[in-house]
């Protein structure tokens, strides 16, 4: 898809790239960045939907579904999302390469979403010795998440 | 006492080994589940699913 001019760059994040970092945890669906070159039209996913279509993977839901696994593309439209995919590790997958977005990143972004279980990732990623504390506090104030992180210490980690 | 030592020690071994896992098996492991698990979601957000539609950036 990269090659093909499809997406500019991309990177796995969310629980799939989670597990990268701590013990196996149930999802539903891949989730992956992209960045997408500038278009005129506002879908703008749609060449990477007639990409799929192209080769039978078919539309699921709000993801493509590509082999076993329903493929969630995501645009990265924040700083924090660009930056995320553009420091992406590239981890390799059974001699595949693939890139992967870093623990303090899914962190972060974790945070910007602010949801129980994204609340239980940040928790995973720090009990597994991926990220310290002080690498997420540090991310988090140059996005903006200094407060969010405060909050987050407070109810979680200070108690 | 015995055996509730012995099961929580297999517990503590297995737990272990997932932790071992590459990420490779991991995924895999969890490809096995998925199925089960987006039966049991669609079930659960039924019939009062109030959710909205917010970024879904996870």
């Amino acid at each position: 898809m990269r090659d093909a001019g499809v997406v500019l760059d991309y990177a796995l994040f969310g629980a799939i790239a989670q597990m990268r970092y701590t013990e196996a945890v149930v999802t539903i669906d891949v989730a992956v960045l992209v960045s997408i070159p500038p278009r005129e039209s506002l879908d703008l996913l749609g060449d990477i939907y007639s990409f799929c279509a192209a080769r039978g993977w078919q539309p699921e839901g709000e993801a493509i579904r590509v082999g076993p696994w329903p493929v969630r593309f995501v645009a990265a439209s924040s700083a924090l999302t660009t930056e995320a995919m553009e420091r992406a590790d590239t981890a390799d997958f059974d001699g595949v390469p693939l890139r992967v977005v870093r623990a303090d990143y899914l962190g972060v972004i974790a945070l910007s979403v602010g949801r129980a279980k994204n609340f239980a990732r940040i928790l995973a990623l720090l009990e597994s010795g991926s990220v310290t504390e002080e690498a997420i506090e540090r991310l988090a104030a140059l996005h903006g998440l200094t407060e969010a992180w405060q909050r987050f210490r407070t109810r979680f980690l200070d108690a | 006492m015995r055996d509730a030592r012995d099961l929580l020690e297999r517990q503590a071994r297995w737990q272990k080994g997932r932790k071992a896992l590459s990420w490779p098996e991991k995924i895999r492991l969890v490809e096995g589940v998925r199925e089960s698990a987006r039966t049991w979601r669609a079930t659960a957000a039924q019939p009062d699913d109030h959710r909205t539609s917010r970024s879904r950036e996870d």
